[in-house]
């Protein structure tokens, strides 16, 4: 998280565990209604102006390791420096990295290149035996088997780190770094275990107000309290720090009296314009700050879609997962979809005559 | 309307970065429009791109761009004064389309925490590579492009990172002219207060309360400035609001005062274009084919729907067996053969202005 705060509603655990000096979300303005439709079944509305200002904004760090290993025949690996083209550029490939075959600390990665050039010895499986002569020139020959980017985005390189592992070999880790703003589908959640994934990223100019001009950065659909019963808000203007819970925190009538003081209806419902054509909401609206954490599934993780790809082996079906670039299964329930629909012979010929069929050559 | 009445700006506070006003006669639609457009669509000066020499401070570099580009900037007169990218002729950047500032720091104080500010950022002087735009810089004030607040020692400068002995950090940043609709760093408003009938006369809103709505629900500053509602008072429910509360607050890249102007300019521009837009349209139609296309857009009912007239019978499209086998296939779907049927086919899609000529390339080439 790029921008973290102290929750405004705490509990006494939060302090024992000091998350309030390492907190992980944000107290983001809530609103409770309904908007444009795109907040149905848990979904969230955002708000493009508080992205642009770093709401939700967070850092994904990840680490790869790289072993250079040593082989019986005395060869080992190594690590070989970027190859330049005619003019003196380096290669696509290798433009992260640096003449000594490492990423440069700073350099934008993209997908298919390199962040370390490793290289493998051809013979490393040959014989101990023979003599010197012979071992010295093969010693020479390598493989290039670099370490690969793969990802939609870039990344960035954060750092590189040089060790040896507990056997005696060289370890190298590379951390590649990636800031992301919220996009559909992103994960946020509430305390309350009130999660749900942005349905709609809307404008500021569009989205509801109060009267000081304070629009929300999150819309929230109501439907899904009642079968929860989640709710949980801070509705503290003073400035303090409040105890948000029933058993012996801050009194609920103080809490109201803060709100009251402060022009605000005690309930902490509040009346809202339309950012669309500026007429007030028919209803009131809860809204109020409310600690939002965004949770580590997001959607640049997950979206897959396959075309055509690898097949497995044995079987010659396509493969599994996303990390194989697998295919995406027709069900049961989803061919049953297709055979009510009348399309029958669009599975025979998908999935039998253009997939199963295979010709073989007897010659 | 004749009995309309005049307009009024009643300005009841002003100050360096913020005005009050109500805003009297007009409608609501326009209120807001005003309130929109504040927000969403005057131009101003952001640091749009960093080039880091070096960095070598905990934040990482993005986080640290980040941070730069959502500083204000002094943009009086931006309109004027400085040019889209887009727009520009030069090939990558010039002193007509850009604002270039650097920042330069490195700590070398042992046991401290020295703060890199909004005030450590320079502007750079550019070179002239054309000079057809001196008019242009000539309307820009001396003070373009800096960081807001930094030739004034009262206002606290914007801190963008800490750092210790021995840490640097080197940038050169380029700032560009843009609008609030493309990143929030181009708003020139930190929040715009909008209020209409603070006693909810017009019973726009339902209170929700326990007891009493009036002992629960407290009033807003500016319903002072109009009468209650009275218990016995009849309810007109032709009411319409007429009396605005407005409250434009700025980051201070620009004036409160040009912030209003120049969105009530913008406002107008909009206008203006639509009105175009809205003008130019019959004379194409007419200069494309004839009295088909966008008239019969508004006369027919929705075109898929109906099997188009009786030539061919084919612009219906879709679902229809009819045009199926009758051997037009999937230009069926798409109007067809014969002009007339492309003419009902406009119809389907004419209702959106930009649309209808696309439609009638489609009518004449199938």
């Amino acid at each position: 998280m790029v921008y973290p705060q102290q929750p405004m509603v705490k509990t006494k655990t939060i302090e024992l565990i000091n998350y309030d000096k390492l907190p992980a979300g944000q107290n983001a303005t809530v609103a409770v209604m309904s908007y444009s439709g795109y907040d149905i079944e848990d979904a969230l509305v955002l708000n493009k102006s508080s992205i642009d200002r770093g709401f939700g904004r967070c850092q994904v760090v990840r680490k790869n390791t790289i072993q250079l290993k040593r082989y019986p025949n005395h060869t080992k690996d190594v690590i070989s420096g970027h190859r330049l083209d005619e003019n003196n550029n380096p290669i696509f490939p290798h433009k992260a990295i640096g003449s000594d075959g490492l990423g440069e600390v700073g350099m934008r990665i993209e997908n298919g290149q390199i962040f370390a050039n490793k290289c493998v010895p051809t013979n490393a499986g040959e014989s101990v035996l023979g003599n010197d002569a012979q071992n010295g020139e093969a010693r020479e020959s390598h493989r290039e088997t670099p370490a690969y980017y793969k990802g939609p985005e870039p990344s960035y390189v954060d750092q590189v780190m040089m060790s040896t592992s507990d056997n005696d070999q060289t370890l190298i880790k590379v951390l590649l770094r990636q800031t992301r703003r919220p996009e559909l589908g992103d994960k946020f959640s509430s305390r309350h275990g009130q999660k749900g994934v942005c349905g709609i990223i809307v404008q500021q100019e569009d989205l509801p107000f109060n009267d000081d001009g304070i629009s929300p950065d999150i819309i929230m659909n109501p439907h899904g309290f009642p079968s929860r019963m989640t709710v949980g808000k801070a509705g503290v203007l003073n400035g303090s720090l409040e105890y948000g819970t029933c058993f012996g925190g801050s009194k609920l009538e103080e809490m109201s009296q803060i709100l009251v003081d402060k022009g605000f209806s005690y309930s902490g419902k509040d009346m809202l314009y339309s950012g669309v054509n500026g007429e007030c909401l028919q209803a009131y609206i809860f809204f109020g700050p409310i600690y939002y954490q965004k949770l580590k599934h997001m959607v640049l993780d997950k979206m897959h879609a396959r075309a055509r790809g690898p097949r497995a082996v044995l079987t010659r079906q396509p493969t599994e997962g996303r990390s194989r670039d697998g295919g995406l299964r027709l069900g049961e329930m989803e061919r049953d979809c297709v055979i009510a629909y009348g399309a029958s012979q669009l599975l025979l010929e998908r999935l039998m005559i253009s997939s199963d069929a295979f010709e073989v050559d007897f010659n | 309307m004749s009995t309309e009445k005049e307009p009024i700006v009643h300005i009841q506070e002003h100050s360096k970065d913020r005005v009050k006003f109500i805003l009297e006669n007009v409608d609501l639609a326009l209120a807001n429009s005003v309130r929109r457009v504040m927000m969403a669509d005057i131009p101003t000066v952001a640091i749009d791109m960093v080039e880091i020499e070096s960095n070598t401070t905990v934040l990482p570099d993005e986080f640290i761009a980040h941070r730069l580009g959502q500083i204000p900037l002094v943009s009086a007169n931006c309109d004027e004064g400085l040019r889209y990218t887009r727009d520009c002729n030069c090939m990558n950047g010039c002193k007509f389309c850009t604002v270039i500032l650097s920042l330069q720091v490195s700590c070398s104080e042992e046991g401290k925490t020295m703060m890199v500010t909004s005030n450590q950022l320079e502007v750079i002087p550019q070179q002239d590579l054309y000079d057809d735009g001196a008019e242009e810089m000539s309307k820009r004030p001396e003070n373009f492009g800096q960081p807001v607040g930094k030739d004034d020692a009262a206002a606290e400068p914007i801190l963008i990172c800490k750092m210790r002995k021995g840490m640097e950090l080197k940038a050169r940043c380029i700032a560009k002219k843009g609008i609030a609709k493309e990143h929030a760093k181009w708003s020139p408003c930190s929040a715009v207060g909008f209020e209409y009938d603070p006693h909810n006369r017009l019973r726009h809103t339902t209170y929700w309360f326990e007891d009493d709505v009036k002992s629960e629900w407290p009033l807003s500053e500016n319903a002072q400035l109009e009468e209650p509602v009275k218990e016995d008072e009849e309810f007109d429910y032709n009411a319409k609001p007429n009396k605005f509360y407005m409250d434009v607050e700025t980051d201070g890249s620009l004036g409160p005062q040009e912030v209003v102007l120049k969105g009530l300019q913008e406002l107008q521009t909009k206008l203006a274009n639509l009105i175009l837009g809205l003008k130019a349209e019959p004379e194409a139609d007419t200069t494309a084919h004839g009295e088909a296309g966008f008239g019969q857009a508004e006369a027919a009912p929705p075109g898929w729907a109906v099997p188009a007239g009786a030539a061919g019978a084919t612009g219906g499209g879709w679902g229809q067996n009819q045009a199926l086998t009758n051997g037009t296939g999937g230009g069926g779907a798409w109007g067809s053969t014969s002009p007339r049927a492309g003419g009902s086919g406009g119809g389907a899609w004419g209702g959106a202005a930009s649309h209808t000529r696309y439609w009638w390339r489609m009518g004449c080439w199938c």
